[in-house]
């Protein structure tokens, strides 16, 4: 392959990998493997290196491939791994062990109290960041 | 929201009405009625606007909001009818969810 065409594919896979991550949130598989972006990353510029050895007279499509997939590639390693990992705190609840009781309003104004339900239906509780 | 949406999926209808699923975040009763009324999925969304709730679960993640104010660590617990820890997951990377696989297993394996 030419370093031209070289280039090019190390951009589009550096580009599509965050793209069908976005897309595919809703499969846990590939939600739950951030990491395989990461990856896509390294693919990318490993090919963009390819490209910057091959390169004889035009050199700038190389070099710039090589410089987008390598700040992807530092950006997304330092999202997934630093900024996105959440501090382990200590964490107030035992398997086996009964729930904090809390009382909170919905969005119809009533109240939901977690003791309403014992006794009477399991329930599972989803903490979320909220919605941005 | 996907993680709400993939549980509510994949819970049967005898299940869901077994069972109540309350999502609970610092978002306004409004966001989350709105987001509700997408999802159409039949949660209870509760306003924990001042993580009252998170604290004392051990769930705030500090700081760890786009402009830096506590947010709540991704987490989902299943109770018993008797409101008994039965399981319990909590992310530690946000990106990541549990497998909505493995909260149905705990929700059917509570009978």
């Amino acid at each position: 392959m030419t370093s031209g065409w070289l280039a090019l594919l190390s951009v589009v896979v550096a580009v599509s990998a965050p793209v069908a991550y976005a897309l595919l949130l809703r499969v846990p598989l590939v939600r739950n493997h951030p990491e395989g972006y990461v990856v896509a990353f390294a693919v990318a510029v490993g090919l963009a290196a390819l490209a910057v050895a091959r390169a004889r007279t035009r050199r700038w499509p190389a070099w710039s491939a090589l410089a987008l997939t390598g700040l992807l590639l530092i950006g997304g390693a330092w999202f997934n791994f630093v900024g996105a990992r959440v501090p382990t705190t200590p964490i107030a609840l035992r398997v086996g062990e009964r729930a904090p009781d809390f009382t909170l309003t919905d969005g119809t104004g009533r109240s939901v109290s977690l003791a309403d339900y014992r006794g009477q239906k399991p329930v599972v509780l989803v903490f979320y960041r909220g919605y941005w | 929201m996907a993680e709400l949406q993939g549980l509510g999926a994949e819970l049967s209808e005898a299940e869901r009405a077994g069972v109540e699923i309350v999502a609970v975040s610092p978002d306004t009763n409004e966001r989350s009625q709105k987001l509700a009324e997408g999802l159409r999925l039949g949660y209870r969304f509760v306003a924990d606007r001042d993580l009252a709730v998170a604290r004392r679960y051990g769930l705030v993640h500090p700081r760890g909001g786009p402009n830096g104010e506590d947010v709540p660590r991704p987490a989902t617990i299943v109770l018993d009818r008797n409101g008994v820890v039965r399981w319990f997951s909590v992310s530690t990377n946000f990106q990541v969810r549990p497998d909505p696989g493995d909260v149905l297993r705990a929700i059917r394996g509570l009978s």
